[in-house]
């Protein structure tokens, strides 16, 4: 049996409009192993959510086109599925949750029945068997039982959300794909959701990858971290690394914009421009532009990962230079 | 707010917005007291529904009270008539949320900067008011280039440079932000947020910084006031409260925030149980009670608690502190 539950490697995604290539996934890597949660962070635009589509194969083609790279869930690569196995695998193998639960619910049925729908269709059972089996998750999530004949307009966001998650989990799949499940939400309902998809994936078993671009979510909630931008992984380790021994300019800089709650007052350390246009990305290293370690050398060549370590990998060419080091490292 | 010397800017006394519902009235914003010195900023946090926004619309009158006092700068504008207020309008101003659904799409970047100077004929001649905006464009780091742009050819960091520099355009002692950094990037978030400190420091604005972010509020504020259901419950100098909470709620969202560090001692994370009640037909008693584990019997059985100092500078509606 292979260690890992989800292997990307090389996955190039583009999307052909009529103004041109938005190159919106170029060359990305990344794994999650068996009962792991993988953090994948960046900002607006990173190519985060296209990931996640394109674990499922459903990248809106057209425009979306997966160009190259193999994606295996279970050792079975996703791109070579037939339409047959693509149905199977999804909910039964990985299921997804999106940011708006409004919007990924069904307003015109009831909650029972939507969980129940996914459950009947996946695991073959009678309506009223899936039904029963629709109110013990949402008892499971933390919502009564009786409100399986509510509808989602009746339920709060935070319920919905609850809702949302009953779907994902009705199959028992291996993997969640989880896109901002939170942000939507207020804090205090925040914690409680991120509590309780935490508990029932370690009951479960479950992998995750959790889309976000709150830190302090990922801090909570994830084993591994990957740091995205412009469509590839900049740096990735484990929380610990990533945090505590952050080695991509980009990392450092989104740690600097982030008010401090233990210091006030201070200014913040934006990260100077924008994020590149995805139909005209620079030469060399993407994050160059923007960066303050960048060099002429870095508009040569886009860096490859190097292993800095452990499972910690970065992928930026200051490191060429053996004294290196990004400046929240330099005392200490 | 201990400064003799400072002069209060704004006095909101018992501040009170009710909407008539067909089940009865809700309770936006209920019996809401505070005051602002000039050239500070008060953070009003708190979870969706629980009145903030309410609030700063009803202070700058874009929403009329139902009751309470508002004096500015001095005057007392609780009754004040739309043309009255419209004068008013220059000296208090709001930043939106949404960069996007706040700015015209059919207007150009000098359109929407200069459409304040216009509308309150601050400047006549077209050279002035064209200099004025090309200044403001400055002022907030807009680069000229964009002067002919349009909004949806603009990033929401940008979008929101322009909301900041309409606000700015009629020189406002008071600017209502509502939210103004929770639809960017953090990377972006921190631009704009120096900008507004950076606007404080240079020509001395006074800011109502309205969140649900409490670590952009901390960083923010001189004052904080959280809100529950309509109510104030607790209202501090930043650093106290983020020191020693009392309200049994600042105390439970305090906790709620993920905090960006990995290993260390963590504290025990205090989750509160269900979700916030619906503001039509609230009883007379604490409006937390059913979620408070502090809670004890004399609080089902208590009125409604109101803010008292418990300590200089910080107030408190708990009957249990």
């Amino acid at each position: 049996m292979n260690d890992n539950i989800l292997e990307i490697k090389d996955l190039v995604v583009h999307f052909e409009t009529d103004d041109g290539v938005v190159r919106a996934i170029n060359g990305l890597d990344i794994s999650i192993g068996r009962e792991k949660t993988l953090g994948l962070v960046g900002e607006t635009g990173a190519g985060k959510t296209t990931t996640a589509l394109s674990v499922l194969n459903l990248v809106p083609n057209p425009p979306g086109k997966i160009k190259s790279g193999t994606i295996k869930i279970d050792g079975k690569d996703v791109l070579t599925m037939s339409d047959a196995e693509l149905e199977n695998m999804r909910g039964n193998d990985v299921a997804m949750i999106f940011q708006d639960p409004m919007t990924a619910l069904n307003p015109v049925m009831t909650v029972g029945d939507q969980i129940a729908e996914s459950i009947e269709l996946h695991q073959h059972l009678s309506g009223k068997e899936a039904f029963e089996k629709a109110k013990e998750l949402l008892k499971l999530v933390g919502i009564a039982e009786n409100r399986a004949y509510d509808y989602p307009h009746q339920f709060s966001g935070g319920m919905r959300q609850r809702a949302v998650i009953a779907i994902a989990l009705a199959c028992e799949p291996k993997l969640l794909l989880a896109d901002e499940p939170t942000t939507a939400l207020d804090v205090t309902i925040q914690a409680q959701v991120l509590a309780l998809m935490k508990e029932l994936i370690e009951r479960r078993h479950m992998s995750m990858l959790l889309i976000t671009h709150d830190l302090g979510v990922v801090a909570e909630t994830c084993d591994d971290v990957a740091v995205m931008y412009a469509g590839r992984i900049v740096e990735i380790g484990t929380a610990d690394e990533v945090f505590n021994a952050t080695s991509h300019p980009y990392t450092e800089g989104l740690f600097n914009s982030l008010p401090n709650l233990h210091e006030r007052g201070e200014e913040l350390i934006p990260i100077k421009g924008l994020m590149p246009d995805p139909m005209d990305l620079p030469k060399g290293c993407t994050f160059a532009p923007r960066c303050a370690y960048a060099t002429p050398a870095c508009e040569g060549k886009v860096p490859a990962l190097r292993p800095m370590g452990g499972t910690h990998y970065v992928a930026c060419d200051a490191y060429d230079d053996p004294n290196f080091r990004l400046r929240r490292n330099q005392n200490g | 707010m201990a400064d003799r010397n400072a002069k209060v800017l704004l006095e909101v006394d018992g501040l009170t917005k009710y909407f008539n519902t067909p089940r009865g009235p809700l309770h936006a914003v209920d019996g809401v007291s505070f005051t602002i010195e000039q050239g500070k900023t008060l953070g009003i946090v708190g979870e969706s529904g629980c009145g903030k926004s309410t609030t700063g619309r009803a202070i700058i009158k874009l929403l009329e009270p139902t009751s309470g006092r508002i004096v500015f700068d001095g005057e007392d504008i609780t009754h004040y008539s739309r043309s009255k207020m419209r004068k008013k309008r220059t000296e208090m101003t709001m930043i939106f949320q949404d960069p996007f659904s706040s700015l015209d799409p059919r207007q150009s970047v000098m359109q929407l900067i200069s459409e304040p100077i216009r509308e309150h004929r601050l400047l006549t001649s077209k050279e002035q008011i064209a200099r004025r905006t090309l200044e403001l464009m400055d002022t907030v780091g807009l680069a000229r280039r964009f002067v002919n742009s349009y909004p949806h050819e603009l990033d929401g960091g940008r979008r929101q440079r322009i909301g900041i520099a309409r606000a700015l355009a009629v020189d406002p002692k008071l600017i209502v932000c509502d939210e103004p950094v929770s639809a960017l990037d953090v990377s972006i978030q921190a631009q704009i947020l120096n900008l507004l400190k950076q606007l404080q420091k240079d020509i001395g604005l006074t800011y109502i910084f309205i969140t649900h972010d409490l670590s952009v509020v901390k960083y923010f504020s001189d004052d904080i006031a959280v809100m529950y259901l309509g109510q104030m419950v607790e209202k501090a100098p930043s650093d106290d409260l983020f020191a020693a909470p009392m309200h049994p709620y600042t105390q439970a969202l305090l906790s709620a925030i993920p905090i960006p560090v990995v290993g260390g001692q963590k504290k025990e994370r205090q989750l509160i149980r269900g979700e916030i009640t619906s503001p039509v037909n609230l009883p007379d008693q604490c409006r937390f009670l059913k979620r408070c584990d502090a809670c004890q019997e004399k609080c089902a059985s208590s009125p409604n608690p109101q803010l008292r100092e418990v300590a200089p500078g910080h107030f408190v509606a708990c009957h249990c502190v």
